[in-house]
């Protein structure tokens, strides 16, 4: 699990352009959207397409990703039970 | 006694006919043109489009042009529905005239660019094709090929609403005296880049789109374009009684809840026509079919209209959104409706959104005097158009000296070293998407409004020939390298050319008018005429222009400059 949640952060932080960030600086049980990271739409957008190419998770809407992106804690569980690859 | 703006020819080529004759049919028969993907070169076959029904080669053929060369689809159907448009206004001696086609697109000339994208690095003989978007280029090969070679060419790209703000343009210059006939509209066809640029959105609808339905799922993506020739104190076939421009300013391709932009251009439409909202008999939507758009705008009809909504529809389940030309093709159809005096339907709609507004399913018998168009674009660029059948009254316009107009602060920004200074006006994570171009614009902008100890400007009027060129280069990029699949939001999201003059908005919080022209080396002096114009009429204090443009090496930025100017009125 330590494993997926390092990848994950380093996946995100390259897709989102979080320049200059390190994955110990992301809290995994922080809020991404909203006061936390203060992430917005086009991240989800973003996180969608790393579950798809990473973990051959396909999500239909940003709507569907809601609940998985509430924190990376909660995007790690979604994808260890769910990734194809 | 003030001048009255007329239209006097249409002309239209969309999914439902290649003329208005045949709109104006399948309108009237309910007959949809979104279905299964024909003409263009995707994977993508499993999204429904609005096509228009001609190859490429056959619309060469329809103008009766024998080159072999590849021509932009915007460039050839825009010449179609010019020619349609000119034949119907039959303008005497249109020769000896001043004329100026001004044409809304975003596609440009990308239709071209992405097919030889990757044979262009290679093969020297293809370099005379655009590889960049140069959207200037193509409004120049719709006046050659309409056989009006003389007429003076803007282009407008403000994403969804350009043609509206084309339509918008022409009447001011009209009215202004500024040239005698204006041909106006916008072109847009399907391109692969879009169509993918959508999908990395999750907007696009794999059914026929249903607006302002319950279980509406996104927009099906159409092309098209359509023209109106525009008169001074002429008999018309209608009239341009008001319009309006201005920004939601709250997310690139976000709407507001409130529909905030949409809310401030529909109420100022109003005011510029003089009349009430009640009056109004008829609304085009802007209508795309995706959750945001038709709950926002909603939204802002319930502010406007309160619960006496006109009749109102989307007429994009029959045309698909066709972008940059919707508000044209939406025009011309409005003016079908109010010449046959039938209400198009909301084609499709069968489940009401709970508390929200109900589109309707079609009138005819109807006498249409004053109808609304709404087309709103990516930045929140919302335009609102009112057309009357009948000559509006309007009241004389006088304009301030041009010696009063002043450029009283500047600044120019051209090298790496001065971009770290943005640190002073935005977060890392507020510029972590952010190109050195968009970089050097914004902080132009900020230091100019800085020293001028202004929150915000009035207007925000752009300039660029290229619009944002490395981010769409490396959307096309992504495009080639990844085959049209799991492609980046963020690079598409940010690749109109008005993203710059909608960031300034967003980071100000400025609703007023935002505009961005895209003609080449001569957007800037277009950007410079119309905040001249507006500051002249006195409808603003000031005007932050805002001219922009990128060099590329490699498909990365090598050389860049933003120059921003804030225009002001001289105290007396």
């Amino acid at each position: 699990m330590e494993e997926l949640i390092n990848k994950l952060k380093l996946q995100i932080i390259d897709a989102l352009n979080l320049e200059g960030m390190t994955p110990e600086e992301i809290d995994n049980d922080a809020p991404l959207f909203g006061d936390g990271l203060g992430l917005d739409s086009i991240d989800a957008l973003e996180l969608i397409v790393i579950l798809d190419k990473f973990y051959g998770i396909k999500l239909k809407s940003p709507a569907e990703g809601k609940a998985v992106f509430k924190s990376i804690n909660s995007i790690a569980d979604y994808v260890q039970k769910n990734r194809t690859k | 006694m003030g001048s009255s703006i007329s239209i006097t020819g249409m002309g239209i080529i969309c999914a439902i006919g290649n003329n208005s004759r045949a709109v104006l049919d399948s309108l009237r028969k309910k007959e949809s043109g979104v279905g299964p993907i024909r003409y263009l070169q995707t994977v993508h076959k499993d999204i429904p489009v609005g096509e228009i029904k001609l190859s490429t080669d056959e619309l060469k053929q329809m103008l009766g042009l024998e080159t072999r060369e590849p021509i932009s689809r915007t460039s050839l159907i825009g010449a179609v529905a010019v020619r349609e448009a000119l034949a119907q206004a039959g303008v005497k001696d249109l020769a000896d005239k001043r004329v100026a086609l001004i044409s809304g697109t975003t596609v440009g000339v990308m239709d071209v660019t992405e097919q030889y994208f990757e044979r262009m690095k290679t093969e020297p003989e293809l370099q005379y094709l655009p590889h960049s978007n140069e959207c200037g280029r193509s409004t120049e090969e719709i006046a050659r090929y309409a056989g009006i070679p003389h007429a003076r060419c803007c282009t407008i790209c403000t994403a969804c609403s350009s043609a509206l703000n084309a339509i918008m343009l022409g009447s001011e210059m009209l009215k202004n005296g500024e040239v005698d006939v204006v041909v106006a509209g916008g072109s847009e066809p399907l391109s692969r880049y879009h169509l993918n640029g959508f999908n990395s959105l999750m907007i696009l609808d794999r059914e026929r789109c249903r607006p302002f339905d319950e279980t509406r799922a996104g927009l099906n993506l159409g092309e098209g374009a359509a023209f109106v020739v525009l008169q001074k104190d002429t008999p018309g076939l209608a009239y341009v009684s008001g319009y309006a421009n201005r920004c939601d300013a709250f997310h690139q391709t976000a709407t507001s809840p409130v529909g905030e932009g949409a809310f401030l251009a529909m109420t100022e439409a109003l005011r510029k026509a003089g009349i009430g909202p009640q009056e109004i008999k008829y609304i085009n939507a802007h209508g795309t079919g995706t959750p945001d758009n038709d709950a926002s705008e909603s939204a802002a009809f319930l502010r406007v209209f309160g619960d006496k909504l006109p009749d109102m529809s989307s007429t994009k389940s029959y045309t698909g959104h066709t972008t940059s030309a919707a508000g044209s093709v939406e025009t011309v159809i409005c003016l079908l409706a109010m010449q046959n005096d039938f209400v198009p339907a909301s084609l499709g709609w069968e489940h009401p959104i709970p508390g929200g507004v109900v589109p309707t399913l079609g009138k005819t018998g109807v006498d249409l005097d004053y109808v609304m168009c709404n087309s709103f674009g990516f930045g929140g660029n919302d335009s609102s158009l009112i057309l009357s059948k009948h000559r509006p009254e309007e009241a004389p316009e006088t304009l301030l000296d041009e010696s009063r107009v002043k450029a009283a602060f500047r600044r120019v920004v051209s090298t790496d070293e001065e971009l770290s200074q943005i640190k002073d006006y935005l977060s890392p994570l507020e510029t972590r998407r952010m190109g050195k171009i968009m970089k050097a614009s914004l902080l132009s902008a900020f230091s100019v409004l800085k020293e001028a100890g202004l929150e915000r400007p009035d207007a925000i009027i752009a300039a660029t020939s290229r619009g944002m060129y490395e981010l769409s280069t490396l959307f096309l990029e992504d495009i080639s390298n990844n085959g049209e699949e799991l492609l980046k939001p963020t690079l598409f999201m940010q690749s109109t050319h008005n993203t710059i003059a909608s960031a300034i908005a967003i980071r100000t919080a400025c609703h007023g008018y935002n505009i961005t022209y895209s003609q080449g080396d001569a957007s800037a002096e277009w950007a410079v005429r119309d905040a001249k114009m507006l500051l002249r009429k006195g409808e603003v204090k000031n005007v932050l222009v805002c001219a922009f443009d990128e060099e590329l090496e490699e498909g990365r930025t090598c050389a860049f400059k933003a120059e921003s100017t804030l225009y002001t009125l001289d105290h007396e």
